[in-house]
This record gives structure tokens, C-alpha cells and sequence, in this order.
């Protein structure tokens, strides 16, 4: 490869090879340009707005004040009164991201794993219906989880007409369910529910699971596990000694790009999270377009959320580095 | 076939500018006004039935434009009048939104009202005097009613009855928004109404009595949209939700109702503002001298639902033409306290709604 390039550089003439840096370079100014104006500068502008202040009765304006981040940590009354509330919120955001990626990254590693045994066609195929379904928007997936749920359209009607909810009921589970929210006094119902949330999220992200997890297990050497077999290896210890100790890094690798991801959902648990249950992501939408206009507070919320992540993100390298150096 | 490069394309691009901008004397020449109206079912009555009317009866033509009955809105408003472009000759906005965008300023230009004859059929309070004058004319009103389940409760007599926990355990839908008027209900039914609105411990009172209905609600909604389907499916059995839009759903034989319990319901309404750096201010006061025309009220009421802002006896409604569209007692927003101290309600409702 090196020999090759060269031998292109000797034959071009100094001129030509000029003109070629200077194209390179147009097209890096162009892409540093692009970077600065399209990733840079809104960012810059989330840290700007975040130290700003909100107008009671109208919208916000420029300042210097770190209000918004005290907010953010004990409330706005502090310190007559503290409150943890957006903490709480920063805490769900984490709880639902972390559960629904471990859950989408846990039931699409045996699924990956059976699809990289399959014939290369029928893997093809799984692959370009999988790649398809990620073109669709978490709008509509959680359209379609909201009717599958639904009382008249979805699984509690099934309850319903199959005779499970009264079986429910004759048996005394019904009161359970009630209990933890998973029915009202006519049927059983689904959502809003921790339930719904995470299934949706898990779901949502599950193809791209299968796609993170595939070239990495499709590199996997079956002679490995075939020769700890042999030596009269169980299943289970294949499985927790060869296999996974081989994946374990795009394992973590494709956990934390999922866990990621899902910090920022907005529909889903706007849609199927109970109001106690609200995310970071909500709490600023709802600051920055809606009824009230507090940019500066929302902005601030969302500096904190990245910078959470970037934490997390940073120790997850941290772990990686460590399983590697092992 | 046609061969397509950079020169043609440019070409072509430059000839399609210089037409739209030839277009635009001709349009300024036959008069026209852009209004702003919320989008959907509500733009297209509007398109369909009044805008050609007022076409009709001024010469004007309208241009509809599609925008939310939020602050989203005010967001867009200001940062058009910093590009210096503007969206629309006349917005639509509730008057709480209305009051924010005069306090932001820049946003809605001062009204000449001698110009708008017809504003007399108005109440007072329908003409809104901003910092710099009058600057909304009362447009329509609507109601947040109490809706319920025909086919799973009793008509409540009052609000009161969704605190019952027996009949509605987990069955009811009610906006998740501080200032959509769950607050006002609450405590018109428990409280001294407006006057408790108005002050700290009569918002964290209130505060507590919304706590209370907590265990009976199964949606909080955010968007109609949600509370619309839960309806439909059977989700939510009760809750407040749009008069207007919940009459055309039991028309449509959907299982909603709404009713007048004795509390009442809340009435809120919307207004026409002039944009900022608009050059269309006498168009505007057209429209909305026509807006102000008990005719084109009634003819509001009648095709898109929303109740007039004059008397029923100076329209030609029917009693029952009227009571799809309206009715009493009326609820108001407490304007001023979800104004002047929005920080404090939105969190503590927030809080209360984010505990277990």
C-alpha cells in the first residue's frame, strides 16, 4: 500500500501535487467550516443561554448568573426549601437508558449469535429487514406500542376477551395489579407504565444492537468453542470462558452507544413514562418550547445532562481499558 | 433527454428567483393579508368558511398560515423579527401568550381601534391594552370542559366527583401542563377561585387538592392529540379536554361527552395581533372589523365550534346552535398569577406531579 502511493507521488509533476494539497485543503476549510457552524457554534450558544435569566411573565435574556445550575441541584426556592426534583429526573434519565439498553443488548446477543450460524443468504436477508426497520421513527414505534396497549385495540382487550382479566380477578391477582398501577377497576392496562417505557426503548434500539453486535460475533472463530467442547466443556461454560470473554468489548462498546442514545428519548417516555417517572429530556423540552420560555433554565439542564453522559462514557473507557490490559 | 449541470441549474435557479420576486407585486397590488391560525381541523374551517367570506366583502386575499396555540409561537416570532422577516400579518394568540409577547416586545405592533368599528360589539375586556396600546382584538373563545364516558359513568355534577376514587381509579386524563387550567378548576370547585391563585399558600393549596386525584389519573396529557385517542380507545374515561372538538367526537359517535357541571367550565380565548414590522395594517384592521361582526361570529361558532365573543342575542344562533359552543358558568384563568409568577407555579406542579 505504502509502496504503491509512492509511487504515484514520484510520477505526478510538483505542480500537480500542489494543486491537489490546495483542493485537500479547500475541502478541509470547507468541513472545519461545516463542524463549526453546524456542531460548534449551537453548542456554544446551549453554554451561553444556560447562564441566562428568565423574565417572570415573558420570555428570557443574556446574563451571567449560575442560577440556573443551583436550580437544577436544590431548586428555585433554595434555600428556604430544597427540592431534588430535576435530580430525580436526571435520575430517571439514567435509570430507563441503562435498563433498556442492557435489556436490548442482552436478548440480541443469543439472537445475533443464531444469526451468524445461518445459511450467508438467509443472514443477508435478516440483516437488510433489520437495516429497514431502523428507518423507522421513534414516532411511529411508539404509535404502534400506544395501540398495542390500548384498551379497545390492544392486549388489554385480548385480556378481556380471552377471560384472563376476570380469571384475574376470580383468582384475586386483579387487587396486585391494581396495586403497582397495571390495571383500573374495569381491566388491566399497560400504560403509562415503567413497563411500557422500558419495553418500547428496548425495542427501539434493538436493531441497532443486532448491527453493532454482528460483524464482531460474525468474526467469531467456532473452532474455539468447538475444541473447549471437545475437551469436555459444558454449553454454559463455553459460553461464559470462550465466547463472550472474546466479545466482552463490543459488548460494553455497543451497551454504552445504545445507553447513550437513549438518554436523550423524548416520545417514548413523554408518551408511556408516569409523570413521576419524567426524564431530563422531557424537563427541557418543556422549558426551553414550552408554556413558559425558560431557555436559559432548559440549556442548563442540557449541560448537565451531556456532561453526566460524557462521564459515563469516560468510565465505561476507563473499564474497557481495564478488561483489555488484563 | 435533458442534460442537467452546474450552469443549468444555476441558470435555472436564478430564473425561478427572479420570477417569485416579479410575483410579488402582483400579489401586493390585489391586497392580501397572511393570518395565522392553529393548525388542522381549526385552519381548514377557517380556510373553507370565513377567509372567503372576508375575501368576498374586501377584496383582500387571505393567506393562511399554519401556527401552534403555544409560547412555541412567541419562540418563532422572535427570532423571525431578528431575521427581519415576518410569518404573519396577524397571529392568533391566547391571552396569556398575548400578555407575553407585549411584556418581550417587538413582537405585536399597536392597533389603530377607530378603524375597527365593529370592536364595540366587543366587551372592553376583549380589547387588550398593551404597554403601548390597545394591541389584541378579542377573536373567539373556547372552553375546556369537564368530559366523561356515557357508556362507564354517570353525567358528575361537578369536578368534585373526579376526586372519587371508587368510580375513576386510574381512568381519568387531564393536561400535564401548569397553566392548563387543571389549577383554576381545582380551585374554583375547593377554593375562592381566582383569589387563591393569587397568592403562594393559595397555590401550594391548590397544589395539595390536585395531589389528591392523583391515584384517579391514567393520562396526563400533553398534546389533545393523547387525550383524543384515549377517549376513543377506552383508555380514560373522564377528564377535561376541548368542548368544541369534544362535540364533533360524539357526533362522530365516539364515546365522549362533555357537560356543565356547576362549577362550570374553563373559558379561555384567543385574539388577532398584529405582527411587528407588518406593512399590512389596514388590511388587518379589515379583518378584524370583520372578525368583530356578530355575523362572522356566529358564523365561527357554527363551522368551527368556538363560542362567540358577542352576545347570542346579537347573532343569529339558536339555542341549540349556542349551547354546542358554549355555556355557564364560565371559569377564568388566573392570568396575572401564572404570569407574574410562572417560575414558582411550574415548579411546585412539577414537583407534585414527579412524587410517587
Amino acid at each position: 500500500m505504502t509502496v504503491a502511493e509512492d509511487i504515484d507521488v514520484a510520477a505526478d509533476s510538483p505542480a500537480k501535487a500542489t494543486r491537489g494539497l490546495t483542493r485537500k485543503g479547500a475541502l478541509y476549510g470547507v468541513l472545519s467550516a461545516l463542524m463549526v457552524v453546524f456542531c460548534v457554534v449551537p453548542f456554544i450558544l446551549v453554554i451561553v443561554i444556560s447562564f441566562g435569566r428568565k423574565v417572570e411573565g415573558a420570555a428570557w435574556v443574556w446574563g451571567f448568573s449560575f442560577e440556573n445550575y443551583q436550580r437544577f441541584f436544590v431548586g428555585t426556592l433554595w434555600p428556604d426549601e430544597v427540592t431534588f426534583l430535576y435530580l430525580q429526573q436526571l435520575g430517571y434519565s439514567f435509570y430507563f437508558a441503562i435498563i433498556a439498553s442492557v435489556l436490548a443488548v442482552l436478548t440480541a446477543l443469543p439472537f445475533t449469535l443464531l444469526l451468524t450460524r445461518l445459511k450467508r443468504s438467509t443472514q443477508a436477508i435478516w440483516l437488510v429487514f433489520i437495516l429497514s426497520s431502523l428507518s423507522m421513527s421513534e414516532v411511529f414505534i411508539v404509535m404502534g406500542w400506544d395501540i398495542l396497549l390500548s384498551n379497545n385495540s390492544g392486549l388489554p382487550k385480548l385480556f378481556q376477551v380471552t377471560g384472563t382479566t376476570q380469571w384475574l380477578k376470580d383468582v384475586g391477582w386483579f387487587q396486585s395489579l391494581r396495586d403497582i398501577g397495571l390495571a383500573n377497576p374495569r381491566n388491566v392496562k399497560f400504560k403509562p407504565s415503567e413497563f411500557a417505557t422500558i419495553l418500547t426503548m428496548s425495542y427501539l434500539v434493538w436493531p441497532y444492537a443486532v448491527i453493532l453486535l454482528y460483524p464482531a460475533l460474525s468474526r467469531l472463530d467456532p473452532s474455539l468453542s468447538e475444541a473447549a467442547r471437545t475437551m469436555g466443556a459444558s454449553r454454559w461454560t463455553v459460553t461464559r470462558t470462550v465466547t463472550l470473554p472474546s466479545i466482552r468489548l463490543p459488548l460494553m462498546g455497543t451497551t454504552l452507544l445504545l445507553f447513550v442514545f437513549l438518554l436523550g428519548s423524548y416520545v417514548t417516555i413523554s408518551v408511556f413514562a408516569t409523570p413521576d417517572k419524567q426524564t431530563t429530556a422531557v424537563a427541557i423540552y418543556s422549558n426551553i418550547r414550552g408554556s413558559n420560555l425558560n431557555a436559559p433554565f432548559g440549556s442548563a439542564q442540557a449541560v448537565i445532562l451531556l456532561i453526566s453522559a460524557s462521564i459515563c462514557l469516560y468510565f465505561g473507557h476507563l473499564l474497557n481499558r481495564k478488561a483489555e490490559a488484563r | 433527454m435533458l442534460k442537467m449541470n452546474r450552469r443549468t441549474l444555476l441558470k435555472s435557479g436564478a430564473a425561478s428567483v427572479a420570477a417569485s420576486s416579479l410575483a410579488t407585486p402582483l400579489i401586493a397590488q390585489s391586497r392580501s393579508l397572511k393570518v395565522g391560525s392553529y393548525g388542522g381541523y381549526f385552519e381548514d374551517s377557517f380556510k373553507s368558511f370565513v377567509y372567503p367570506e372576508f375575501t368576498a366583502a374586501t377584496g383582500i386575499e387571505v393567506e393562511s398560515v399554519t401556527q401552534p396555540n403555544s409560547a412555541d409561537w412567541l419562540v418563532t416570532m422572535q427570532q423571525a423579527a431578528s431575521a427581519g422577516t415576518v410569518p404573519t400579518d396577524i397571529s392568533l394568540y391566547g391571552r396569556q401568550q398575548m400578555i407575553k409577547a407585549s411584556r418581550i416586545g417587538g413582537l405585536i405592533a399597536p392597533l389603530n381601534v377607530s378603524a375597527i368599528g365593529n370592536a364595540s360589539n366587543l366587551d372592553s375586556y376583549f380589547i387588550f391594552e398593551g404597554p403601548e396600546g390597545p394591541q389584541g382584538v378579542g377573536a373567539m373563545s373556547w372552553f375546556t370542559a369537564l368530559v366523561f364516558n356515557p357508556n362507564e359513568v354517570e353525567t358528575p355534577a361537578s369536578w368534585a366527583d373526579f376526586w372519587d376514587t371508587d368510580t375513576f381509579e386510574a381512568s381519568l386524563g387531564l393536561s400535564n401542563v401548569y397553566s392548563s387550567g387543571l389549577l383554576d378548576i381545582t380551585s374554583a370547585t375547593f377554593f375562592e377561585g381566582e383569589a387563591t391563585m393569587m397568592s403562594d399558600d393559595g397555590i401550594l393549596a391548590i397544589i395539595d387538592k390536585v395531589r389528591e386525584i392523583k391515584p384517579n389519573v391514567t393520562l396526563w396529557w400533553n398534546a389533545e392529540s393523547q387525550m383524543e385517542q384515549g377517549m376513543k380507545n377506552g383508555d380514560v374515561i373522564g377528564g377535561q379536554y376541548y368542548l368544541d372538538v369534544a362535540n364533533l367526537m360524539a357526533s362522530d359517535g365516539f364515546p365522549i361527552q362533555p357537560t356543565f357541571p356547576k362549577e362550570g367550565n374553563l373559558q379561555d380565548y384567543g385574539s388577532w395581533c398584529l405582527s411587528e414590522g407588518s406593512e399590512k395594517s389596514e388590511e388587518a384592521a379589515e379583518f378584524m372589523d370583520f372578525s368583530c361582526d356578530p355575523a362572522t361570529q356566529a358564523l365561527m361558532s357554527r363551522n368551527i365550534g368556538t363560542a362567540p365573543l358577542v352576545d347570542q342575542s346579537a347573532t343569529d344562533l339558536t339555542d341549540e346552535e349556542f349551547a354546542f359552543v358554549s355555556g355557564s358558568p364560565s371559569i377564568k384563568p388566573a392570568y396575572e398569577a401564572y404570569l407574574d409568577n410562572e417560575t414558582f407555579i411550574k415548579e411546585s406542579w412539577d414537583k407534585m406531579l414527579a412524587e410517587a
